[in-house]
């Protein structure tokens, strides 16, 4: 076990490091939003719509306002003229959208339940709570519309009717850009289909779920009329946010400080949007000139964030008899609900679920469409595997069921497809550029013996025990390279560090990201130890803080691995070159960099040990005393660097389970779970590990348990933990990751960015195993979650069909 | 409001509450102890505000302040004694047991507890010992290892 005064520095970069986080957080000294008080802070608390569509008639606060201790109460007129709409540029993708307009709170129309229409500000927590409660709002109930497919009917009730239809979004992504190639590949994929061997087609539906981290979201805002606005937020991007507030609060740009709280209670997407309380809260302490803080319930966490996936996947496979996937066509319906979340929209995340579709298979073509109609529902928000879970899931159904038409393994099947090769572009485009996907494949096939696994299970039927084995796979984004996400939310993909060296040689690195548990300060303490040759313990790591950072996209799509420690990398370089100039001037030689070792806080010439200084004197040397410098030098250590690859970048697993079916109960057991991944050079196998933990049982808990369900009215009826069932410890089982890694050639330390993708794959997995197990009743399962009680009925079925 | 008398991490406090106060706010937001933390809506299911009272784990979302009158508390900040940190604490540094750290304090509560009660758990009973903690980030893989970690080491030690 490495410890943090380890003096190897050498060993720094993939060493499992333990995490310079955790000192604070196991001993209640970690900061997150909801324990930052400032001075005659007061309290905000949000009146929601209880309606999923409804003409807000009026809204009496008299009540509210004469409970002693309320400060003040806002609707959405009292924005109007002082706020702008949420609508504004920095906040919209570069892609073809019907974007909604729509305020803070609501304004006339209320449109999902749980929609803020109100705001209550007020001197205690426990008084802001009873006065809104007292807020009397008057609705008059309006059609709703809570089906996708309805949404897209003609006739039917508009989410937006300036929008003039509920289809938000809509796009063909294979093809080509113009819609005579786009109809031409359609008619050769419908030819391919017309001869194939094999087609398989079916409707595969994935529910609305998605992600809750453990701390809900949250705003401390601070005004003050010569400095402007400071706020803390618990957000991953937030020099997004900087921008977002300025404009619609119309505050010049340098006087908005966004600061995303050291510690953040996990984020997986949640926290990725440019959220509305966060203007309502701003313009609440602007016109109070008093700190105002929100922090976010459970109850209103679980009716607004955290909604995903809630798509309709048909989806088609022609494959030739000797088991080639010809063509993969699907046609896919969204549920985006409103639409009312900035940079997102909702309809970011099923365009790129339809981008990620093929995943990692050779497929001779491609046909597929999406259509995002807006419902009377929480806006989607982003959540880990940002998208495709429910693509996934019907491609990766999809295949077994080619496997058993065609009666081979679907193991098999797999391996005949995986993209040999590397790079290669997707029938939809999508560029991976790296890796190598069959050796990740037959790592995992290491850990099976598939034939005796074949006569176990034989042998168990039986005797009435229905065993199961399931594979998937996934290709992921390492990071999300500005090819992509300048289209996709407007922003840019590139890394941005700050490293700045203090004269006792220590190091303080400035991200622009906000990570919330993924390790970032341990991980860039250990690049930067590598390559100064200097203790972990020796760097300082901030994050999030617009006021000392450079610009930075933020924690999102498996960023940290792939950008951040390359631009931290990247300085230190720069930083290191300096270095080596200036002491190789003071010591009166001709060396380059190559010709000093940095290591156990030494610089040292390497063919001349004797050649020696510490890191710190010469740094201190630099930074305090900047005379006899070589021609054209200045002092000080302080560089900022931006990388880029110039290519998107890819990571790559793979995963099997085991399952065990109860045929009499619809029960299910995960008995395994076997991972294999491509992680690219790790830097530290204890966190790589953690993401990998955090992802699967995520998609576990997605796939199996967690739920958000809306009833007719457009009520939501999930809004706690009790009926938002999360997975526990006792509900999931041990996981074993393996690696077979290939470097990544594109970052300048072979690393990858990994995690954030990671749950797709999960749910095709499991659902295969279930179906393997009772493949002598024929089962197929295309909806999620899976559950005894759907598991049950489908055998049901399937014994009355007999 | 009432005055309670109460006993935090060996500090005793007298302090007059509402009556409808929230252990857990007057834990966090009175005595300014931040480490236990709110996760659900106050329903008990997150487990985050997890802390002892009288040794016993208990959620402190659940209590009012003044049901604590005259009892004693230990939250997170009182498990390092004298400044070393718990068998279980370090097990979960060592182990990776935590991400976020959010529900990190009522985990270590709680299995602290569960230790005391189970100094030789399984795997599986470590697991069903977790079941009124929820996480997010770990998927729970290494806050078994850790807490089977930390059985381990205080049964080389004989507990400390």
């Amino acid at each position: 076990m490495a410890t943090n005064t380890k003096d190897d520095t050498k060993a720094w970069m993939g060493a499992r490091l333990e995490r310079k986080e955790d000192l604070r957080l196991i001993t209640g000294q970690g900061r997150y939003l909801g324990d930052v008080v400032l001075p005659g802070m007061l309290y905000a608390v949000f009146v929601r719509s209880e309606y999923a569509h409804a003409k807000i008639v009026s809204i009496d606060a008299s009540e509210a306002l004469a409970l002693p201790g309320v400060v003040a109460v806002y609707k959405g007129e009292d924005l109007m003229g002082k706020v702008k709409s949420m609508r504004q540029p920095v906040l919209l993708p570069n892609l073809p959208a019907k974007f909604p307009e729509y305020w803070a709170l609501a304004v006339g129309t209320a449109k999902f339940h749980g929609e803020p229409v109100a705001v209550v500000v007020a001197r205690d927590k426990y008084v802001a709570v009873d006065a809104a409660e007292l807020v009397a709002v008057e609705y008059e109930e309006l059609p709703v519309v809570i089906d996708p497919e309805a949404a897209l009917a003609d006739g039917s009730t508009l989410v937006h009717p300036d929008s003039g239809t509920n289809e938000i979004f809509g796009m063909t992504f294979t093809g080509g850009a113009t819609e005579e190639e786009q109809k031409k590949n359609e008619a050769e994929v419908e030819a391919i289909f017309a001869g194939a061997d094999v087609v398989v087609k079916h409707r595969f539906r994935v529910h609305r779920t998605g992600v809750t981290p453990m701390e809900p979201r949250g705003c401390l805002c601070d005004w003050s009329d010569a400095d402007g606005l400071t706020a803390w937020i618990t957000t991953q991007r937030p020099h997004i946010d900087r921008l977002g507030l300025a404009d619609i609060l119309e505050i010049p740009a340098q006087q908005v400080r966004v600061i995303a709280p050291r510690d953040q209670g996990g984020g997986f997407g949640v926290k990725a949007p440019f959220f509305r309380e966060n203007v309502v809260v701003a313009f609440a302490a602007r016109e109070l000139g008093r700190p105002v803080r929100w922090v976010e319930s459970r109850y209103e966490s679980l009716m607004n964030v955290g909604q995903e996936r809630d798509q309709i996947n048909v989806c088609e496979v022609a494959a030739s008899k000797d088991g080639k996937l010809l063509a993969l066509r699907n046609r896919g319906i969204a549920d985006n609900g409103t639409g009312q979340t900035g940079v997102y929209w909702g309809f970011v995340m099923p365009f790129l679920g339809a981008v990620e579709m093929p995943n990692g298979y050779t497929w001779g073509k491609g046909d597929i469409k999406l259509r995002v109609a807006t419902t009377n529902k929480a806006c989607l928000t982003p959540s880990r595997a940002f998208g495709h879970f429910p693509t996934r899931f019907a491609v990766e159904r999809s295949i077994d069921m080619v496997a058993h038409r065609l009666g081979m393994e679907p193991s098999d099947l797999r391996r005949k497809n995986i993209v040999p090769q590397l790079p290669y572009t997707s029938v939809t485009g999508e560029y991976y550029d790296s890796g190598n996907f069959l050796k990740v494949w037959d790592n995992l096939m290491t850990h099976i013996d598939l034939p005796a696994f074949r006569r176990e299970q034989a042998a168990a039927r039986a005797q009435g025990r229905y065993l199961g084995i399931g594979f998937a796979c996934g290709v992921e984004l390492s990071g999300v390279a500005s090819e992509l996400l300048v289209p996709m939310e407007n922003q840019p993909g590139y890394g941005a560090a700050s490293v700045r060296l203090d004269p006792r040689g220590k190091v303080h690195v400035y991200g622009g990201d906000a990570p919330g548990g993924q390790g970032h300060e341990t991980t860039v303490a250990q690049v930067v130890a590598a390559t100064f040759g200097i203790a972990p313990t020796d760097t300082v790591v901030t994050t999030g803080d617009t006021g000392t950072t450079p610009f930075g996209a933020g924690t999102i799509g498996a960023r940290a691995g792939s950008y951040f420690v390359s631009a931290v990398h990247k300085a230190c370089q720069e930083l290191k070159k300096k270095i080596t100039r200036i002491l190789a001037h003071d010591l009166a030689l001709e060396a380059e960099e190559e010709d000093f070792e940095f290591a156990n806080g030494q610089v040292t010439l390497i063919r001349d040990r004797s050649q020696t200084k510490t890191f710190r004197e010469i740094v201190e040397r630099i930074i305090m005393a900047p005379v006899n410098l070589p021609e054209g030098e200045v002092g000080g250590l302080d560089a900022t660097a931006f990388f880029e690859a110039l290519k998107p970048m890819i990571c790559f697993n793979a995963d099997f389970c085991v399952v065990e079916v109860n045929a009499d109960s619809g029960e299910f057991k995960i008995l395994r779970w076997v991972s294999s991944e491509d992680v690219g050079n790790v830097i530290n196998p204890m966190i790589v590990d953690g993401q990998m933990h955090g992802a699967i049982v995520q998609g576990l808990s997605n796939a199996m348990f967690e739920q958000f369900i809306y009833d007719e009215r457009g009520q939501q009826l999930t809004a706690d933990f009790e009926r938002y069932k999360l997975a526990t410890a006792a509900d999931v089982p041990d996981l074993q990751i393996t690696y077979a890694s290939t470097p990544c050639p594109h970052t300048p330390l072979g690393t990858r960015g990994i995690g954030e993708g990671r749950p797709s794959s999960v749910s095709g997995a499991l659902s295969n195993a279930v179906c393997d197990a009772l493949a002598p009743f024929g089962i197929e399962i295309t909806e999620l979650p899976l559950r005894p009680d759907a598991v049950w009925r489908q055998i049901q079925a399937a014994k009355a069909a007999r | 409001m009432k005055t309670i008398n109460v006993t935090i991490n060996g500090t005793r406090y007298e302090e007059t509450v509402p009556v409808r106060m929230l252990l857990v706010d007057f834990i966090r937001e009175r005595l300014a102890l931040t480490g236990t933390h709110v996760g659900c809506t106050y329903e008990g299911v997150c487990g985050a505000c997890t802390i002892h009272l009288d040794g016993e784990a208990v959620k402190s979302c659940m209590l009012l302040a003044v049901q604590a009158d005259g009892h004693e508390i230990t939250t997170v900040e009182g498990l390092a004694k004298g400044g070393e940190l718990s068998a279980l604490q370090r097990a979960f540094r060592q182990h990776h047991g935590l991400q976020c750290g959010f529900c990190t304090p009522g985990i270590l509560m709680n299995m602290t507890e569960f230790l005391v009660h189970n100094p030789t758990p399984t795997d599986d009973e470590i697991r069903q010992g977790l079941i009124g903690n929820l996480c997010r980030c770990t998927g729970y893989v290494h806050i078994v290892t850790s807490v089977r970690a930390a059985a381990d080491e205080l049964a080389r030690t004989g507990g400390a």
